[in-house]
């Protein structure tokens, strides 16, 4: 705004400019309180809500709000809805540096004030957006109705009304703000209260019992009937496709070795649920044989990859490989169990690749990207995968977040 | 092996190029993109060689903070994955924690949980109109998906408390019964809805400028379909007949009587249809619930801790996007040993780069629009 903050040194010193000014700010600030043209930026569940709220029902248009640029040059609102992960802060961060100014940013939604559900037992999500950028006004909820948003637009509005030409706009006036400071002293405040409080009650209790030394409280715990609601059995589920006896044998014609997962014995009992599919363990060796054998016979005809995933036991991996035949419709869930590799020395096993299997994505194109988020999560390497990058977290993330001893400060650690 | 290096993720390949080859990055801030979501493209002039897509932008970690939360608190947050049927997640979520438990669900509970899935589903797909239309260019599209989906969000605030992050099922039933208003509205929505939907029929499916642009645009194989794991609309689009809830039933869905639309070209126009027949098929299964929305209890009995016998459940369910699948593992007390997701959208995102091949940038937009990604449900 250059020559305009230049305005009132100019005309103060005359008769009248004061008032000259004031009409100017008024005019500027009229402009610019009204037609605040928001950016095209969410991420997540609040975006939606903000959609909705530009939408007919809404009509976000009644504040001046509803031109939404997908370009940050020509908007002049942030709203920042939705999570903000440390992989977007960056470019959150350069989205609001393009936005010219007089600019100002809404923090829409607990993720964007705190994290919000994200905020505790969490690796990835930054605890609030004004760690990255000043915001103007904060709206919790999670997500904030359509009304909330328009709450904090007319914060804003009342905000910029305050404007003047002799207090311009700078960028970062809301940290300067020490609203930080205001809450501390507000939680300080309430603490001495509630000292107080407790202080009289205790006073008032010892008083009660003096009183009534054989006083016996009649409150009782409300508990919910046992017989309000049934006891309903859970129901059988039909046979889909093959029964798991066959297909358990099916898969002994193959390779004689494998073995059923959670039993001592090789035998499916007859009162296993039709609704939890067959659970098979198989060595790393056989694994792509057996994959690709029941993919091509056409009994079992298991075409359909339903996902490739894994679990972290403390002393080895599990990598669970779920099939589904698309037009039977049975399923079955093939496992290998993976040593952690032991070479590797204590302080590096945390960021290292502990195990490694063959990749199935040649049989299945499906596999390749969920390979790639076990790869990404659990650090097992897929030999002969095409593409093998992280593909969640940065490329320069440290360590395998889904693995049990992955350490982060914002992880507490409990015990199991 | 070239002296230049391509951008991670694209594949050496040579190719006769017609022009210049261009890298053009799309996101992770794109209206078109549906949120956090990046393509990285190779372009031959305007033509799309091949598409990288970027993941991680709204990687909220999920199913690391699953591990230190109980199975109810994970209900919550299986909301914020697929936010546009958040309530059709937590029926996945309850359904492996119901196995595990060896609960079922009394009946009325059961058409509480079949009627909201189902208002989710026709929520959902009316999003996707609005934006498959307002990705074509048509600003009539978006308004009218959204004025819709605003009365099946009043229903759902009645009864849920919430508009979009849902958290209502629980295992053995719901958190609450449904209020005595829900039939009569849902009854009086229904015929609003069967009104409105011809005009929206009207507008799109016989509309010169959208038959151009879709028919015989991205088309995806039966074959590749089932390749790409695909499901929900795209695979029956494809020509493939796959619904949960006709082939792997679950809930009363057996029970009910619907049709499981399937079209088989596999283009753009196919992926719009087979959603718009979803709709339709939706409003049949809510009227024939209406008429046999029975008394009695809404849950079964309340467990004073929700605590699974070792083991791992899975459960697969239908939402509006595709097979939603959980797979929990339990070792001991109230908290997940792992909680996994299969999200619909991930496996439906990786079959972009075989439907696009060869297409202009303007159809990418329209072709991603009908895959109806939620990128936080793929970054979960």
């Amino acid at each position: 705004m250059g020559i305009m903050n230049a305005v009132p040194g100019l005309l103060d010193p005359i008769p009248g400019g004061k008032h000259l000014v004031n009409m100017l700010d008024y005019v500027a600030n009229w402009a610019r309180a009204n037609s605040l043209w928001p950016l095209t930026y969410g991420t997540s569940c609040c975006a939606i809500e903000m959609m909705s709220s530009s939408m007919a029902r809404y009509d976000i248009a009644r504040f001046g709000s509803e031109v939404f640029r997908a370009s940050p040059r020509q908007a002049d609102l942030f709203i920042i809805a939705g999570t903000i992960t440390s992989k977007m802060a960056p470019a959150l961060q350069m989205l609001w540096e393009q936005i010219p100014g007089p600019k100002y940013a809404i923090a829409m939604g607990a993720c964007t004030i705190s994290g919000g559900p994200f905020m505790y037992d969490n690796y990835s999500v930054i605890r609030g957006a004004n760690t990255l950028i000043p915001v103007d006004v904060f709206i919790p909820g999670c997500p904030p109705r359509p009304e909330a948003l328009f709450h904090g637009l007319l914060t804003l509005r009342d905000k910029i009304l305050r404007e003047s030409f002799r207090n311009p706009w700078k960028e970062g006036e809301a940290i300067d703000q020490p609203y930080a400071d205001r809450w501390s002293e507000a939680s300080k405040a309430w603490a001495e209260l509630e000292k107080i409080k407790d202080e009289e009650q205790a006073e008032a209790r010892r008083q009660f019992k003096e009183n009534n030394p054989d006083y016996k409280s009649p409150y009782k715990a409300v508990r919910v009937k046992k017989d309000a609601f049934p006891e309903v059995p859970r129901p059988e589920a039909p046979l889909i496709g093959l029964s798991a006896t066959d297909l358990f044998s099916i898969a002994l014609e193959q390779d004689s070795s494998i073995t059923l997962y959670n039993s001592d014995s090789n035998e499916i009992s007859p009162d296993r649920p039709n609704d939890m599919p067959l659970d098979i363990i198989v060595s790393k060796e056989k694994y792509v044989e057996l994959i690709s054998f029941l993919k091509n016979d056409e009994r079992t005809n298991l075409n359909y990859l339903i996902d490739v995933t894994a679990v972290d036991w403390e002393s080895h991996f599990d990598v669970i490989t779920q099939l589904m035949s698309i037009e039977k419709g049975h399923k079955l869930f093939v496992r290998v169990s993976l040593p952690k590799d032991d070479s590797i020395e204590e302080e590096k096993r945390a960021t290292s690749i502990l195990a490694e299997i063959p990749s199935i994505s040649h049989l299945y194109p499906a596999a390749e990207w969920k390979e790639r988020e076990v790869f990404d999560m659990f650090g097992i390497h897929f030999e002969n995968h095409p593409d093998e990058r992280r593909l969640f977290v940065d490329h320069d993330f440290k360590g395998y977040p889904l693995r049990k001893d992955f350490t982060h400060p914002h992880i507490m650690k409990r015990p199991v | 092996m070239s002296l230049r290096r391509l951008p991670p993720g694209f594949r050496e390949e040579n190719i006769d190029l017609d022009t210049e080859e261009f890298f053009v990055n799309m996101g992770p801030q794109h209206p078109s993109t549906h949120g956090a979501l990046r393509l990285a493209l190779r372009l031959d002039g305007e033509t799309i060689i091949e598409v990288v897509p970027h993941f991680g932008y709204i990687h909220r970690g999920i199913e690391k903070q699953a591990e230190s939360m109980s199975y109810l608190q994970y209900i919550a947050l299986s909301d914020r994955q697929d936010y546009l049927t958040a309530i059709q997640n937590n029926w996945g979520v309850c359904l492996a924690l119901e196995k595990g438990l060896g609960i079922g669900v009394p009946e009325r509970g059961e058409y509480i949980r079949v009627m909201l899935a189902e208002l989710g589903r026709i929520a959902s797909h009316l999003v996707f109109y609005a934006c498959f239309g307002g990705d074509l260019g048509g600003q009539t599209a978006l308004l009218f998906g959204f004025k819709e989906r605003e009365m099946i969000h009043d229903i759902l605030d009645e009864v849920t408390g919430s508009r979009l992050t849902t958290n209502f099922f629980r295992p053995g039933g719901s958190v609450h019964d449904v209020p005595d208003t829900f039939i009569p509205r849902v009854t009086s929505f229904l015929k609003h809805l069967e009104k409105t939907m011809v005009d929206y029929e009207r507008f799109l499916s016989t509309n010169i400028i959208v038959l151009e642009r879709t028919k015989g645009i991205g088309i995806l194989s039966k074959e590749d379909a089932i390749a790409y794991g695909c499901s929900g609309p795209v695979l029956r689009a494809s020509g493939v007949s796959y619904d949960v809830r006709k082939n792997d039933p679950y809930g009363i869905y057996s029970q009910l009587d619907f049709n499981v639309p399937v079209t088989y070209n596999g283009d753009t126009y196919d992926r719009y249809v087979v959603r718009i027949a979803e709709i339709h098929e939706s409003i049949k299964i809510l009227r024939q619930c209406i008429k046999q929305f029975p008394e009695g209890p809404y849950r079964g009995q309340e467990k004073a801790s929700i605590r699974l016998k070792p083991g791992s459940y899975y459960s697969a369910t239908e939402t509006a996007k595709g097979l939603y699948a959980t797979y929990v593992v339990a070792v001991s007390g109230d908290k997940p040993y792992r909680i996994h997701t299969r999200g619909p959208s991930f496996a439906n995102l990786a079959a972009l780069n075989t439907m696009v091949q060869g297409h202009k940038i303007s159809d990418l937009v329209s072709i991603l629009a009908t895959l109806d990604p939620v990128i936080p449900e793929i970054d979960r």
